[in-house]
């Protein structure tokens, strides 16, 4: 996500208005920028440093409610790209439509 | 040029083309008042409460289509902006709302009148942004409207600390032509594949529904569904916030679905094995028990907005984008294909004698026998009558509201006002006068009941200072009656904290303290000619006070907990 004052706090405020747990979180800003280059390639920009942060957040819930938990972040207007070990939400990009049934 | 923040945040509004700012100044708003009060283009709306500056710019908004803008100060003026953000929000209204903030030196030190407007309404903003630099200004102006209009739309907030539009720091002015935002990008056009899915299951279906929602209007797609129903045939139900749509007269029309839906609309749901969802979100008060939904139909989900597809209900085809390209793609697919849809005479057999079996009474207002009191379904068909079907008419919440949205048949998109999402009571009268500054020409009627009316009864003023003849039906039961209807079919008519008769106004004395003209009904027979008499006074506000029966019940009503859509009251003592 972009790192802006009060993104972070958008992505935790979804959590709890929603009604689903964070078991953890970890944030900092990006450095290295090569695992992301797809993000860069497919929204056609270019990261630069201090510019973008990295949310882990780590929660237990079924494979539905994570679905809807990826695409409420993913709406929120700066956040790039959510992942799971098994979806990643692009902004506007439709990459694979099984995942966006 | 050179503009000082006041001048910047005006003149950016004129570019957009603003025409009205509802709003209430104050401390932290003064600087921004000054650049109002020296320019002439855009026109400031005082309201007497910022509730009502909200619900006004909201009402704008769902009579044209433009982006209701509103200004207020920090502290107060900010939290009891919070309603009306909420209720735009819930229905995905547009809106941009500008607080004044404390001097930014002063932001977090518990200043006079500062409070966390950013973090207050986080929960009920599409997005907000806090002003850091004058230069930023214009393009934060810009990317607010942009992300307000596009995708979902919904409220954007922009708190603007008060020392950042002093009017002695000048900086160089330019209006950015778009706005690019790399982390926002919402969908427009549907995918190929997902069109041609939803194109066979629809080719497929001998028992389909097309329900559509307040997306069809945000989208602008009337006219792309009324086609669509033509390709397909199948029949139409509206939700409350879609009501419009599709024309209310049209023979393929169920009415509205849901919990004060009719029989018709719920029974075709609850069978169809094809459910067409457009712009529309499977809310709670649609599907009632989401496990006993549709139990044989497929669902086809049309929406630009990922989060709200197989939110409630899964989909079996999701179709992503505007709703209005993605019903024009499926059209012209449906018209160039070689399959036919499927032969409907059966399905609309079926539905026509459920509309005959328990449909609506629509003949309630030939009623002239005074030994009855009013129903207010009867008031209601009346007011439909006397203004041929053609007024804005806003709503507040509650037995007037459903008796409305049943008995008003609106053959428009964006004629019916109210608010659906978060049921805000007071949202009918600031909202009535939104719709008609924006259209002086027209009818504008508000629908109210005596508990509503009396939370935003303060407008009234508002009312008389700028000249607005709007149309107020009060339709008076003496209580709170929806609650009231709750608590004598589940709380063995326990009224608690329902009634106020004794302390009631006399609405028409309080109409005309503000020049006003009131009208007091009690009768059946007072009713045609009420009504009419109210209507004919073009340049006058008119209040009429209607008194109906106060023991009347709204009905169909889904059967709650555990019950599915064909589960329905219909009378007090009448289920299916």
């Amino acid at each position: 996500m972009e790192n802006k004052p009060g993104a972070l706090a958008r992505v935790v405020g979804l959590f709890h208005q929603r009604g689903y747990n964070i078991d953890s979180l970890h944030v900092d800003p990006i450095t290295d920028f090569s695992p992301y280059s797809f993000i860069e390639k497919e929204l056609s920009i270019t990261f630069k440093t201090d510019e973008i942060s990295r949310l882990t957040i780590e929660t237990t819930v079924s494979d539905s409610l994570m679905r809807q938990i990826l695409r409420q972040i993913n709406k929120l207007i700066e956040v790039l790209a959510v992942s799971n070990e098994k979806s990643t939400y692009l902004k506007g990009v439709l990459r694979d439509e099984n995942l966006l049934r | 040029m050179k503009l000082a923040g006041n001048d910047m945040l005006i003149q950016s509004l004129i570019n957009e083309g603003v025409e009205f700012i509802f709003g209430y100044p104050g401390g932290a708003a003064l600087h921004i008042y000054d650049a109002i009060f020296n320019q002439s283009e855009i026109q400031h709306i005082l309201v007497r409460h910022e509730q009502a500056a909200t619900h006004a710019a909201d009402g704008y908004t769902r009579a044209t289509g433009k982006v209701g803008v509103v200004l207020v100060t920090s502290g107060p003026g900010a939290t009891n902006a919070i309603t009306g953000i909420a209720t735009a929000f819930m229905d995905s209204i547009p809106m941009i709302v500008i607080s004044g903030q404390v001097q930014s030196h002063l932001i977090g030190t518990d200043a006079f009148q500062e409070t966390d407007m950013i973090g207050i309404s986080r929960p009920i903003v599409k997005h907000s942004f806090t002003v850091e630099s004058q230069e930023s200004i214009p393009r934060i102006v810009k990317e607010a409207f942009f992300i307000a209009t596009s995708g979902r739309p919904g409220p954007v907030v922009i708190d603007v600390p008060k020392d950042l539009t002093h009017p002695d720091f000048k900086f160089d002015f330019e209006y950015p032509k778009e706005a690019k935002i790399r982390s926002y990008n919402p969908p427009i056009l549907p995918l190929e594949d997902q069109v041609k899915r939803a194109v066979e299951a629809i080719l497929e279906a001998k028992q389909p529904v097309i329900y559509a929602g307040g997306g069809t209007i945000s989208s602008n797609a009337s006219n792309e569904l009324i086609k669509f129903q033509k390709l397909t045939n199948a029949p139409v139900t509206n939700t409350l916030m879609g009501l419009g749509v599709f024309p209310a007269t049209n023979k393929y029309f169920m009415g509205m679905l849901g919990m004060h839906g009719t029989y018709q609309a719920n029974m075709a749901m609850h069978n169809a094995d094809l459910i067409i969802a457009v712009g529309a979100r499977f809310d709670d008060r649609i599907t009632n028990t989401p496990e006993k939904f549709a139990p044989k139909a497929k669902i086809i989900h049309l929406d630009v907005d990922h989060s709200s597809v197989s939110k409630i209900i899964e989909a079996d085809v999701a179709v992503f984008g505007q709703v209005k390209e993605s019903l024009s793609a499926i059209n012209k697919l449906l018209e160039a294909s070689e399959s036919q849809c499927q032969d409907l005479s059966a399905w609309h057999e079926q539905i026509q004698e459920w509309r005959s079996k328990h449909g609506l009474n629509h003949n309630l207002f030939k009623n002239k026998d005074d030994e009855h009191p009013i129903l207010p379904q009867a008031a209601v068909q009346h007011i439909y009558q006397a203004s041929e079907g053609k007024a804005f008419v806003t709503s507040d919440v509650g037995q007037h509201q459903m008796f409305t949205a049943q008995y008003y048949h609106f053959d428009e998109p964006r004629k019916w006002i109210n608010s659906g999402g978060l049921g805000t009571m007071g949202f009918g009268l600031p909202s009535a006068m939104g719709a008609k500054l924006a259209f002086p020409e027209e009818e504008v009627i508000c629908i109210t009941g005596e508990g509503s009316i009396q939370m935003c009864i303060q407008e009234l003023s508002t009312c008389a200072q700028y000249k607005l003849p709007i149309k107020i039906f009060n339709i008076n039961n003496l209580a709170l009656g929806m609650v009231k209807q709750w608590q004598d079919m589940n709380y063995d008519g326990r009224h608690s904290s329902i009634s106020y008769e004794d302390s009631l106004p006399d609405f028409v004395k309080l109409a005309e303290s503000f020049g006003h003209v009131g009208i007091k009904i009690t009768k059946n027979s007072q009713l045609q000619d009420g009504i009419e008499e109210a209507l004919s006074y073009k340049d006058k506000l008119v209040f009429v006070d209607i008194y109906v029966d106060p023991d009347e019940h709204v009905y169909p009503m889904l059967v709650a907990p555990e019950g599915s859509m064909k589960d329905m009251w219909l009378d007090k003592d009448l289920k299916t």
